[in-house]
């Protein structure tokens, strides 16, 4: 008995392709996009590189010695935004600095995920020439800020080692009269110990204060956006799982057109006054109230209970959700009209929604993916409204500033509400 | 070929008063790839007329309803309802469609089926809520009217089914097998209310697989075979046109037979002798009498009346539901 309802059970998953398919085909499928996703740690140029800003105001030799080797890191990229605004300047180095102001502008836009600051200290180690240096971070992205600080005491460090060697040549080279007396004293110095003090007064550097570093300097790390907010986490995930659910939700409600074709309910009412392109925007119309209101109870519940800042983003809000909601209930209807049957859409937006989720950052957050899979994001757009609420409620950036987003979304809802249409042709007339 | 190029046949007398057919297929052609569906399919429906649509299945049947109700683009010909082309936006209008499958929405109530469908055929406010209660009080569902449909009959789907497709008051009513997977009292049901309906003038075409009902509830039969109308007319004009209407005896007997009877032919696969005759009374008590003459004795005499069942097995050489 056992062994017939077994045989009867495969024999019914063997006739059935798409069951087949959804059992054995579609979980590879998915562990190939994920590897692809979050396993693309190959090559040196998709390595995800911290992006920063710098300002340096210090004038100091050691920052701009500093500067120059944070610009080598291979795992840092220097920001061209504000390049074009002037809000760049080339320093004696060569490298790229912008004003305190500008780095900070930076951080909170986005544009760079910290920013690093030197400036001429008011406390004692001035008097030693050494900066005060501050990274201003964005703790939208957790790991780039603890990196961050590391890689510039690093620098700093080697900034200092490399000053020391110059001055100490320089105080050889003046204090000894023949070159083997030079070396002599020269190996004789205990470095670490040395005052630059003392190579100062005899080194007659140009006019350039040296450092002081017997220990790792000091940095100040300051959240710029998530310092004052009690739960970020919150508001960052709230988005990802906001837009990942209303793409699900919508395609499941999307499902009823197909339901309509398969039970001649289509038939019928395209014999009535209606016509394929009220039917569609009927169903847009609804799909995307449906989504807004969806929107809308999460973001009012991640308002109550975990303190999202709702009221004072409320004209972005509406904004962005109606095109989000828009653009989802397009998309889901895209999928109803090119698929054949429910069953097929079924398995067909699951794979489709997870990997644009995933891609587009809405289950682990875009930075930790590689630049290649972070660019390839941009075409989801998931990606798109997640940027949007992130620079809403995390960067509480106004309504005006999410132009592009706005723009990418309503332009995705208008293509993919167009391609639902010409899919659809096909049940209009056979 | 245009709508005037057609002939009308007449089945009821007060047809010939109305000029216009209410439905006219003229030369339909229609392929799919290799397969030709339709080819060159011709009939007409009268106002006020039953017609029933009969074919074996594959025969063109479905794509020719989907053709008349303009849900399959023709590759050739033309489909006129009231006399205009069904290519005119309004004129869809005028038709009811009631598809084989049930399609109306297993998720809303009664009432709320027939609200949703009355809108989409231009019903509003007050003439919708009468319309509504006249459906429900004619498919006699008005204590249910606010329950899920999906918690209905087969029977009681159906006839909402029906009632969805006549709120807008159609003048010509196309039914794809609507008592499909019904008890014969539904059924009756299902005939009675569509009665109701000729009988106030809208015209209805038919297709069914009981042939009891297209004998009994139409005017008119049309069988379609092979994308094309093989026969058409009246029960006793496609009788007489086809097989004829002499009656067949059948009759089985016993005793020492040396030959067949004058008059009768021995049919080997039922084991019975077979003939036919014009006129029973007169005819068969000559027959009896060939048969005691060489010797047989009669246990048992079968006289069987020519039906659209034969029609249809001698035009199409199939069963309907082949």
């Amino acid at each position: 008995m056992i062994w017939t309802v077994m045989q009867t059970s495969w024999r019914r998953l063997k006739n059935n392709r798409s069951e087949l398919f959804l059992t054995f085909i579609v979980p590879i499928v998915f562990f190939s996009i994920f590897a692809v996703i979050f396993g693309s740690r190959d090559s040196a140029s998709s390595t995800p590189k911290i992006k920063i800003a710098i300002s340096d105001t210090s004038g100091a030799a050691l920052s701009e010695r500093a500067v120059k080797l944070l610009e080598e890191q291979k795992s840092l990229r220097i920001s061209e935004n504000g390049r074009s605004n002037g809000a760049i300047k080339e320093g004696a180095s060569g490298a790229s600095t912008v004003s305190r102001s500008a780095a900070e502008d930076l951080v909170r836009r986005g544009m760079v995920s910290a920013a690093i600051v030197f400036e001429k200290s008011e406390l004692a180690d001035s008097a030693n020439g050494l900066p005060k240096i501050e990274i201003m971070t964005d703790s939208f992205d957790q790991v780039a800020s603890q990196v961050l600080a590391a890689i510039v005491q690093k620098a700093v460090m080697t900034a200092n080692g490399e000053l020391l060697k110059e001055k100490s040549d320089k105080f050889v080279q003046a204090n000894a009269p023949t070159p083997a007396n030079a070396s002599m004293v020269k190996s004789s110095l205990p470095m670490n110990l040395v005052r630059t003090a003392d190579f100062d007064a005899n080194a007659g550097s140009s006019g350039a204060s040296s450092p002081s570093l017997s220990q790792p300097p000091k940095i100040d790390v300051v959240d710029v956006i998530g310092g004052k907010k009690t739960n970020p986490v919150v508001a960052m995930y709230a988005a990802g799982i906001a837009v990942m659910f209303l793409l699900f939700s919508a395609t499941t409600a999307s499902g009823s057109l197909l339901e309509e074709r398969e039970n001649s309910t289509l038939d019928r009412l395209l014999c009535s006054r209606l016509t394929m392109d009220q039917l569609l925007l009927g169903k847009w119309a609804y799909l995307t109230v449906i989504g807004s209101i969806q929107m809308t109870l999460m973001f009012t519940w991640g308002a109550i209970v975990f303190g999202i800042d709702l009221l004072n983003h409320l004209d972005g809000f509406v904004a962005l959700t109606l095109v989000t909601a828009g653009a989802a209930a397009s998309f889901a209807l895209m999928l109803a009209a090119l698929c054949t049957s429910r069953m097929q859409l079924g398995w067909v937006s699951t794979i489709v929604i997870l990997s644009m989720s995933a891609l587009g950052g809405s289950m682990v957050p875009r930075y930790l993916m590689s630049e290649t899979i972070q660019k390839a994001g941009l075409l989801t757009f998931n990606a798109w409204a997640l940027d949007g609420y992130n620079k809403l409620f995390w960067r509480e950036l106004p309504l005006a500033d999410l132009k592009l987003e706005l723009a990418v979304l309503l332009g995705c809802g208008f293509l993919f509400i167009v391609a639902a249409r010409l899919f659809a042709v096909r049940w209009e007339r056979s | 070929m245009t709508l005037s190029s057609i002939s009308i046949p007449q089945s009821k007398p007060e047809a010939s008063a109305v000029d216009t057919p209410a439905l006219a297929v003229v030369d339909l052609w229609k392929s799919y790839g290799s397969n030709q569906a339709l080819k060159g399919t011709s009939f007409v429906l009268n106002q006020g007329e039953r017609l029933a649509l009969l074919g074996p299945n594959g025969a063109g049947k479905t794509t020719l309803i989907r053709s008349m109700c303009g849900r399959v683009r023709p590759d050739r010909g033309q489909v006129f309802l009231l006399g205009k082309s069904i290519r005119d936006p309004d004129v869809l209008l005028q038709m009811g469609v009631i598809p084989q499958d049930l399609a109306i929405y297993a998720d809303l109530t009664a009432k709320q089926n027939l609200e949703c469908f009355g809108q989409l055929h231009g019903l509003r406010s007050r003439k919708l809520r009468e319309r509504v209660a006249w459906a429900l009080k004619w498919i006699g569902l008005e204590d249910r009217a606010h329950e899920l449909t999906k918690g209905f009959s087969g029977g009681m789907k159906r006839r909402v089914n029906i009632a969805c497709g006549v709120l807008h008051r159609p003048r010509i009513l196309l039914l794809d097998e609507p008592t499909v997977g019904v008890d014969p009292q539904s059924r009756q049901r299902i005939f009675d209310m569509l009665d109701e309906l000729n009988e106030e003038g809208t015209s209805i075409v038919l297709t069914t697989h009981h042939l009891d009902e297209a004998e009994t509830r139409s005017d008119r039969i049309v069988i379609v075979d092979h994308g094309k109308v093989v026969a058409e007319g009246t029960i006793d004009h496609l009788i007489e046109s086809t097989i004829g209407t002499q009656r067949q005896v059948t009759i089985q007997a016993s005793g020492l037979l040396v030959a067949a009877p004058p008059g009768l032919e021995w049919d080997s696969e039922k084991g019975r002798f077979v003939c036919w005759v014009d006129n029973v009374a007169d005819e068969l008590p000559g027959i009896l009498e060939r048969i005691q003459k060489v010797g047989g004795v009669v246990l048992d005499l079968e006289v069987h009346q020519p039906n659209l069942h034969d029609v249809f097995l001698h035009l199409t050489g199939k069963e309907l539901r082949e």
